[in-house]
């Protein structure tokens, strides 16, 4: 395969594409498909091959559109009308009306149940309104399981562009200039860490994309993955381009099983016609890809645990330095990103660093995929640029709290972050605004809480679970977070004096200043964060259990 | 090699590049307490203990995985240095069952020693007593859960110094126990050589011999670091 062919698939496709009237996306993602899109997608092709419209409509499965909880979603192009829970004699109704007579279902349209007005244009709706979608921007429209159908959507162009007109140096000013952040959570300047990759002098260099995304109720990488695998396969062979690299490794949690599946099809397309493997697009690049599945680990989310696991042994983490820039896979200068910054690469290189610059905060430019969780009206994905405030998050895009309770905090980064109380609200969401809260970016993971969340509880649930996935290496996070545990879980029991509650954050900022890797660094965070904002909590426990004492 | 300075605790020093912060203070009588390290094994800087200060850095350093750079200013004996390895010696005490009265290591212990050397007069963290093992089914050794601190000395001598691999890490967080081969009686397990390095370099009476009593079990950690360097310099 060499250039030209890449223009023809691209010119194929848009000829096919071209011969419909009507495109209809079923989505595939993980949500949609328990909510039985399949079925769905099974239906709807049926019914436009019952008509004898087969050759006008085209009917696809997709990736993540973005509000989960109301599927299965159905998008009808052109018009971007999407309908929801579409299920049983719906799929009909959709047939009949809106694909042959052209008459959009009002009634059925996404948030027809929650909108007095609802839009028959879903990008005009407010979730849809305030998203600016740069990682998710085909997701949703492009079939995750057809390499084709990607380069339709200008798939490969970039790696085409970087392999003919860019030199490896070119691609890193490109990536610094458009001041891209790592989107694992630490926020890491992408460029800075390619060119530390690319200066150092090895025989071999590895790539890694870390997609072992295992904070609860976080599902960005895990839709992108499902939704888009093309993009991040082509946004790894850029980076191996831009670093040295020859061989990259997607490390995927085995807990994501259909991301897997997709990926390894777009592995398998992508190197049958030559977008991976030697001398790609006949240039004197290349790259290979190969997956590796995690075993449930969550330490292993942590570069230095991954690169363990991926070489085969038991997945903890190792001090640092060296960084896996300068010692990584088998002892090898690595670059490891995370799904979400390879898959902002492509756009980077297609419009330019000049343009991403200028999408967010000046600290933190583009946009960060967040997944909506909890106490939320629409829980699904979402992408905003940095800087949006999280009311706009939460009330605008989400539709604020259900059952008109008050909204309590909202929960980022996981196990790793922290709670953020109602009188932020209107915090500019970047990752120095969110550390500077006491929690942080994260991978994206936003759970939302009202009134009725007890703080303690919370903290004690994300101690529990740091608590089972600490490694045992080091003697801090090992010992130290099941004592929080425990002091936590007595205080929840009214079994607590005082005293506790001093150990308790005496061991908080221990275990964050001690522990070997960032799981024990910032296990402590959660508590740390409900104590700061919601301390009272605390107290009333630690008071009521001396009131029981005394009537004990 | 060059030399560069490093200041420790005030005072002025000058070493060799690519010197940990451990081996300098060692040299210079600079006393940081360790338990997962041991010359000649590789540092996996597990124990927390040698951690250290360094100017201008945020996050404290483990001292045996951390080498000098040029003109750092380092701290080893801050007051909060010294509170957190007193509560790391406390965190090890509570965590299994470490009875000195009944431990055939008593007086020969390195924990017991790291007890008294940071001061810990008493545990203020509740004990988990953990209910562990005791496994007698290996003919020459045996090995005592109750009283292991998981330093993985024992895991890096087998694979690194004996080249036996028969020790290995299960499990995670608190519940990690040390195991041979695929967890079976280190009695049954086929890949161990007898050799007794990991019993010598064990700091605690987790490892010792079978006919040891109450007091009486010696360790001889030196023994395989002389190896190690005896067998550097022969190669």
């Amino acid at each position: 395969m060499n250039r030209h062919d890449l223009k023809t698939i691209s010119e194929q496709m848009k000829t096919k594409h071209g011969q419909f009237k009507q495109k209809v996306c079923v989505c595939c993602g993980a949500g949609c498909l328990s909510s039985g899109s399949e079925a769905v997608l099974k239906k709807l092709q049926e019914e436009v091959k019952l008509k004898g419209k087969e050759n006008e409509i085209e009917v696809v499965p997709s990736g993540c559109m973005g509000p989960c909880n109301k599927g299965p979603l159905v998008k009808v192009n052109p018009g971007q009308t999407i309908y929801q829970q579409v299920e049983g004699e719906k799929v009909s109704v959709i047939v009949d009306e809106h694909l042959i007579a052209d008459r959009p279902i009002e009634k059925m349209v996404l948030f027809s149940d929650t909108r007095e007005k609802p839009f028959i244009n879903s990008q005009e709706d407010p979730f849809y309104k305030k998203q600016h979608k740069i990682v998710l921007a085909d997701c949703g429209d492009v079939n995750p399981e057809s390499l084709e159908d990607y380069v339709f959507y200008g798939g490969y162009q970039a790696l085409d562009k970087v392999l003919f007109q860019m030199s490896s140096e070119d691609v890193i000013a490109e990536i610094k200039h458009s001041r891209l952040r790592g989107r694992g959570g630490a926020g890491f300047p992408t460029g800075i860490k390619w060119e530390t990759v690319y200066k150092y002098v090895a025989d071999q260099k590895y790539v890694i994309c870390n997609g072992d995304e295992g904070d609860p109720g976080a599902f960005m990488d895990r839709s992108v993955l499902e939704g888009n695998p093309h993009r991040v396969l082509e946004g790894m062979a850029i980076a191996g381009y831009a670093v040295g690299a020859s061989k990259g490794y997607v490390y995927i949690r085995g807990e994501y099983p259909l991301a897997i599946k997709r990926f390894e099809l777009a592995i398998k397309q992508a190197k049958k016609i030559g977008l991976l493997g030697a001398n790609i697009l006949g240039s004197a690049f290349s790259f290979d890809v190969e997956i590796r599945i995690g075993a449930g680990a969550f330490v292993c989310g942590e570069e230095t645990a991954l690169i363990a696991s991926i070489e085969g042994q038991r997945g903890t983490p190792r001090p640092r330095p060296p960084f896996p820039a300068e010692s990584g896979l088998w002892g090898k200068p690595t670059l490891i990103n995370n799904v979400e910054t390879f898959s902002s690469i492509v756009p980077i290189i297609a419009c330019s660093g000049e343009w991403y610059s200028e999408i967010g905060t000046t600290k933190s430019s583009g946009t960060k995929v967040f997944a909506l969780a909890g106490k939320i009206n629409i829980s699904g994905l979402i992408e905003v640029p940095m800087g949006t405030s999280l009311r706009e998050i939460i009330f605008d895009i989400g539709g604020g709290i259900p059952g008109d309770k008050a909204f309590k905090a909202a929960q980022t980064g996981g196990p790793s972050g922290g709670c953020i109380p109602a009188e932020h609200l209107d915090t500019k969401v970047d990752y120095e605004s969110l550390v500077a809260l006491g929690s942080i970016m994260g991978s994206g993971g936003l759970i939302v809480m009202d009134e009725t969340s007890d703080m303690v509880d919370v903290a004690r649930f994300f101690m529990e679970f740091c608590m089972d996935e600490s490694c045992g290496k080091c003697v801090p996070c090992r010992v130290g977070t099941k004592m929080m545990f425990d002091l936590l879980t007595k205080i929840c029991q009214r079994k607590a004096l005082p005293m506790d509650l001093e150990r308790l954050e005496e061991l908080a900022v221990f275990v964050k200043e001690t522990s070997l890797c960032g799981l024990g660094m910032s296990a402590p965070n959660p508590l740390l964060s409900t104590l700061r904002y919601f301390r009272n909590e605390y107290e009333d426990y630690v008071n009521k259990s001396q009131a029981l004492a005394g009537t004990r | 090699m060059p030399k560069i300075s490093v200041k420790i605790d005030d005072k002025d020093l000058e070493v060799e590049v690519g010197t940990t912060v451990l081996d300098v203070c060692r040299a210079n009588d600079i006393d940081i307490p360790t338990m997962c390290h041991l010359k000649g094994l590789v540092d996996v800087g597990a124990c927390r203990l040698c951690l250290v200060e360094v100017e201008g850095t945020s996050k404290l350093l483990p001292s045996c995985t951390t080498k000098v750079q040029a003109n750092q200013v380092i701290h080893t004996q801050t007051d909060k240095l010294k509170k957190y390895r007193r509560m790391i010696t406390e965190l090890f005490f509570a965590e299994r069952n470490h009875v000195c009265s009944v431990c055939i290591a008593n007086g020969n212990c390195e924990l017991q020693d790291l007890g008294y050397k940071v001061g810990m007069e008493n545990v203020r963290f509740p004990y988990l007593f953990q209910n562990c093992e005791v496994d007698s089914s290996h003919s020459k050794f045996v090995m005592d859960h109750n009283r292991c601190i998981m330093c993985t000395r024992c895991v890096r001598v087998c694979s690194d110094v004996e080249g036996a691999h028969n020790w290995g890490i299960m499990n995670r967080g608190y519940q990690v126990r040390i195991i041979a081969d695929f967890n079976v009686p280190w009695g049954d397990s086929t890949t161990c050589t007898y050799c007794g390095k990991c019993v010598d370099v064990c700091p605690t009476g987790a490892l010792w011999n079978k006919d040891a009593t109450q007091g009486s079990m010696q360790k001889y950690p030196q023994a395989v670091s002389d190896l190690v360097e005896k067998r550097e310099m022969k190669s």
